[in-house]
């Protein structure tokens, strides 16, 4: 990675120490004076393939051709000729956008040399063979788009009976189970690949295409089982126009049947192989060109899922709706063509970010001109494009697909922090271009995050707080400047507040309320520009203050451990007289004084926390209440900065000095009782018991998903197991403790909700209460789902693994005997 | 190996520092002892220190940076097992850079990846694949305490400490002397 330090600032700086310094000791650089030098065939034929299609200046036909001359003209250059083919299958599954064109090279070279065609073919095969033995499935696609591209010059029936043959998979695990999701899977990567064969030989096969769709259409035509799992939105009862989520599959089915009507005219798709009129001479060396067998590629009986989990898919788009199209409608087919290529560059080039947004600046380079309007076009200005031109903004379509992976439920494939990466370069690599479209995807987001399903609502806010710290947290706050008025428990202000707390955790409260307009300003309170808050007990008032600052004391001078216990006793047999409770009462004292020794930094105060690890864990495993005051008293002390206790929080959970169903208790009972159900509405409390879930959650998979170690006895794969079977249970019984505390809120029944509706009749206040019980629900209902899907998942492929041993073990013993 | 090289440069690769400094390293222990025995050792692939690395140097902090801005967002990553904040050797104060340690390598790459070269606090910092921290450098190996480069840096750098504090220190030399010119010009 470059040396970020060494850019900017100091501009014109002339003197750098660092470079002169390195070099004089640098063995391995001799720079000579520079010669002229010609790159050698492969070096160049590789840099113009890797670049294929980048400049939108020189035409595709022109550059296609250029590439397969170079090639074919060193047809004897050994390392050019084995490059090349790897090189093709490599750029289809890294770079895909560029697989048309790649593939035209191919087409071109196969005019003069037809011999490369069979060399890529005779890998190409085994590849996809492979791939779906491993349940690769994007490879799959991928590869199969190469082969459709390449259509033209395949014999016979081409790409057809891998179709067909998939398709029969499909159907046999539909068949099986309602369930399936690799079926769907595979339905998906049919229709995806019909349309390239469709444009790669036009005319030719319109029958076989509606033979393949008429057979496709009984699956994708209705939504699949699972699809209310992975339903991003969750509108209240009663909302009157709900967003209408639509599943992947069927959109796909009806785009390509539209299509089909159309007599296939996939106007968006690019040809680089078709060339203009004029050049006579070409186009009739690619209608002659040879024609090629396609080796036979075997599909396993059995196919699996792979590594990834498959869900059902849904399309999502943040430009929905609006009075200029600024996106592919839902009935074209191009809105699902582009967004596959999309994301399939987006998922596939994680290890560089700069390069996933140069392509989605760069995205009308590969789709077929006219296919957009043109860059950086104001999205007012989008009105006064004349009909038929597009009015497609290619900076949205590049922001709706990361923004469709980031709000992909369960997960998407990449860690959420990649899309915001993506998101963060594009807008740094085309600021006036992209920022006015995140802008609106921003607004659309905001407006509609109360009807979101909450685990997606808080992914927004939290990409949202982290996009404003790479952009100097400068945003137009002022258009919701209303909304400060409403009251906490409303989901646009609870997201305001959970916004601002966010931005502090990533800067600081002087910093943030710069960037406010006024009435903002009264969300930060002075707290929260103290360095470390106040020492309760520095304040005579308080109770126990005396023994209070004794004890942090005798931490302070790391004192031994029983002139502590002596001040707890203390604290105790006073806590009895004035008839509290005593462990509750001592227990708040100490963690306190822990935190208050260890308020200057996190290191601190996990220094602290290791030093006296014993009495906290003896603290809180005194009493439930006990435990539950380790809580209370960190959120207390931590109060203008949840962040510091969350992270504290989280730290007590590794020493297990607090327990999973401590936090889940402490928020969704204690807590949201005490505030009568508003804590639902706090980010940094869903944040708490999400972080906790996720660490639960991670440890059993872990557990689950860890293969039995070489060596290991039958005694210890039976701890092992037993092990797991804990865990396993423990996490059950957590979600059960999640969805008891959830469901009395959700439905109005906690006992909390019926006393304030007896007194106050506050019906708007429990309105909001009740639904927030029921976002929280929802997402929690999902992850207890997804991870007994999981567990299923594996228990089904250990026996596999049990079945597949017991045969090695049969095989080997015969070969024994 | 990951296998063939990629179109596309990855992100999650150790800087040329890391490199160069290993090359240097490797060539030193070869003229030290020089016998044919090391060197046929050093024909075999020798075990990259990275190829497990859990932890990364953190560069191009402000010195006003906390540990908790840092955790906020590199937590984003993963869990973070360990964070130790760069400090002045004399000082013991921030001095703009911190080891943060990861419990997988696959967090430590995708910190690379998703992390490095974007802001934190208004800065771009730096991410380094590191082969672990050692009790010692969490402190600055500039001569006044610092990191080396905040010696000599001739740009004004706010967010750590001006400009560097080897020309700041000539600068306050000269004008103290210009100073004690002037006064004793004016007795």
């Amino acid at each position: 990675m470059a040396d970020y330090d060494r850019r900017g600032g100091g501009g014109g700086s002339s003197y750098n120490p660092k470079k002169r310094r390195y070099r004089d000791d640098d063995d391995f650089d001799r720079r000579g004076p520079r010669r002229r030098y010609d790159a050698p065939p492969h070096v160049r034929v590789r840099k113009q393939l890797v670049a294929i299609a980048e400049n939108p200046m020189r035409p595709w036909h022109e550059e296609v051709a250029a590439i397969a001359t170079l090639f074919t003209d060193n047809w004897d250059d050994e390392l050019l000729r084995a490059n090349f083919v790897d090189l093709v299958l490599q750029l289809a599954v890294e770079q895909p956008l560029k697989t048309p064109f790649v593939a035209a090279v191919v087409l071109l070279a196969n005019a003069a040399r037809p011999e490369v065609v069979d060399m890529l073919l005779a890998k190409l095969a085994p590849l996809v063979e492979a791939k779906i033995a491993l349940g690769e499935w994007r490879e799959v696609k991928l590869y199969l788009k190469l082969l459709a591209c390449l259509q033209s010059c395949l014999e016979g029936e081409g790409v057809f009976p891998v179709l067909e043959e998939l398709f029969a998979r499909a159907v046999d695990l539909q068949t099986a189970s309602s369930e399936d999701t690799i079926g769907t899977e595979i339905v998906k990567i049919i229709l995806l690949t019909l349309p390239y064969v469709m444009v790669a030989a036009p005319g030719q096969w319109s029958q076989k295409a509606a033979d393949l769709m008429e057979k496709t259409e009984i699956i994708a035509s209705e939504p699949h089982t699972l699809q209310a799992l992975v339903e991003p939105y969750h509108p209240e009862v009663g909302d009157e126009n709900p967003p209408q989520s639509q599943s992947l599959i069927v959109l796909l089915q009806t785009q390509l049947q539209n299509e089909a009507n159309n007599g296939w005219a996939l106007s968006c798709l690019p040809r680089p192989w078709e060339f203009p009129l004029g050049e006579v001479e070409q186009r009739s060396k690619l209608d002659d060109a040879a024609k090629h067998a396609l080796p036979a590629i075997r599909i396993p009986k059995t196919v699996v899922a792979g590594a990834r989990p498959l869900f059902p898919e849904i399309y999502f788009s943040v430009y929905a709706n609006q009075e200029v199209e600024s996106v592919p409608p839902l009935n074209n087919v191009a809105a699902s063509l582009i967004r596959d290529a999309l994301l399939d560059t987006i998922n596939v080039l994680h290890f560089n970010r700069n390069v996933t947004a140069r392509h989605l600046i760069d995205l009308d380079c590969y789709f077929s001109p006219r296919t957009f309007a043109a860059r950086a076009t104001p999205f007012d200005k989008l009105r006064d494009i004349e009909r038929p031109k597009s009015t497609w903004k290619p900076e949205d379509v590049a922001v709706d697909a990361v923004f469709s992976q980031l709000f992909q439920l369960p997960n998407p494939e990449q860690k959420l922090v990649y899309y915001h990466s993506v998101l963060t370069e594009a807008c740094k690599l085309a600021p006036a271009a992209i920022a006015p479209s995140l802008g609106r995807a921003i607004r659309y987001l905001y407006r509609n995050s109360p009807r979101m399903d909450l685990e997606l609502s808080s992914r927004f806010m939290d990409w949202f707080s982290h996009h404003l710290s790479n952009f100097g947290f400068t945003w137009k706050w002022t258009e919701w400047v209303d909304d400060v008025y409403l009251p906490d428990a409303h989901p646009h202000k609870a997201f305001i507040l959970g916004a601002l707390d966010k931005e502090i955790r990533l800067s600081f409260a002087q910093r943030i309320k710069n960037t406010l307009p006024d009435p903002y300003k009264e969300l930060i309170g002075p707290e929260k520009e103290k360095d470390t808050p106040d020492f309760k007990f520095a304040n005579d008032d308080a109770p126990f203050a005396a023994e209070g600052r004794e004890i942090a004391g005798l931490l302070k001078r790391k004192a031994d451990d029983e002139e502590i216990e002596a001040v707890i006793q203390r604290i105790q047999s006073q806590a009895i007289d004035r008839e509290i409770d005593a462990l509750v009462a001592s227990t708040d004292v100490f963690v306190t004084c822990v935190l208050h020794v260890g308020s200057k930094s996190l290191s601190h105060v996990l220094a602290a926390i290791e030093r006296t690890k014993d009495r906290l864990a003896d603290a809180g495993a005194a009493s439930d209440a006990a435990r539950a005051q380790i809580i209370t008293a960190t959120m207390t002390y931590w109060s203008a900065h949840p962040g510091v206790a969350l992270r504290i929080i989280e730290k007590l959970l590794n020493y297990s000095i607090l327990t999973p169903e401590t936090v889940i208790t402490w928020a969704l009972v204690s807590r949201a009782g005490n505030t009568r159900g508003e804590a639902l509405s706090v980010a940094y409390v869903y944040e708490m018991v999400f972080n906790t879930v996720v660490k639960v959650t991670g440890r059993v998979r872990q557990l689950v998903a860890k293969p039995p170690l070489a060596g290991e006895t039958d005694e210890e794969q039976q701890e092992a197991a037993a092990t797991r079977d804990r865990e396993i249970g423990a996490m059950r019984a957590l979600f059960a403790a999640i969805e008891d505390a959830l469901a009395s809120w959700a439905t109005g029944s906690k006992d909390e909700m019926m006393e304030a509706s007896d007194t106050e009749g506050d019906s708007d206040g429990e309105r909001l209460v009740r639904r927030w019980g029921e976002r929280w629900l929802r997402v929690f209902r999902r992850r207890a789902a997804i991870e007994e899907a999981f567990l299923a998942e594996a228990e089904k492929e250990r026996a596999r693994k049990a079945q597949q041993q017991e045969e090695g073990k049969a095989s080997s013993m015969q070969v024994d005997i | 190996m990951r296998g063939p090289r990629p179109t596309v440069e990855r992100l999650d690769q150790p800087s040329a520092y890391f490199a160069s400094r290993n090359k240097r390293r490797r060539f030193d222990k070869e003229q030290r002892d020089g016998d044919e025995e090391t060197n046929m050792q050093n024909d075999q692939p020798e075990e990259d220190p990275l190829k497990d690395a859990t932890t990364l140097y953190v560069g191009n902090l402000s010195f006003y940076t906390t540990e908790e801005q840092v955790y906020e967002l590199f937590s984003k990553c993963g869990e973070i097992k360990r964070l130790v904040m760069g400090l002045d050797r004399f000082n013991k104060t921030p001095c703009g850079f911190c080891f943060v340690e990861y419990y997988t390598h696959q967090d430590a790459l995708d910190c690379m990846k998703y992390i490095g070269g974007t802001k934190l606090d208004e800065r771009i910092i730096r991410t380094d694949l590191d082969p672990g921290f050692t009790e010692g450098r969490q402190y600055g190996r500039g001569k006044s305490g610092g990191q080396v480069r905040d010696e000599y840096r001739e740009d004004y750098d706010e967010g750590r400490g001006g400009l560097g504090r080897a020309i700041q220190a000539r600068q306050r030399g000269a004008s103290r002397e210009y100073h004690e010119d002037d006064y004793g010009r004016l007795k």
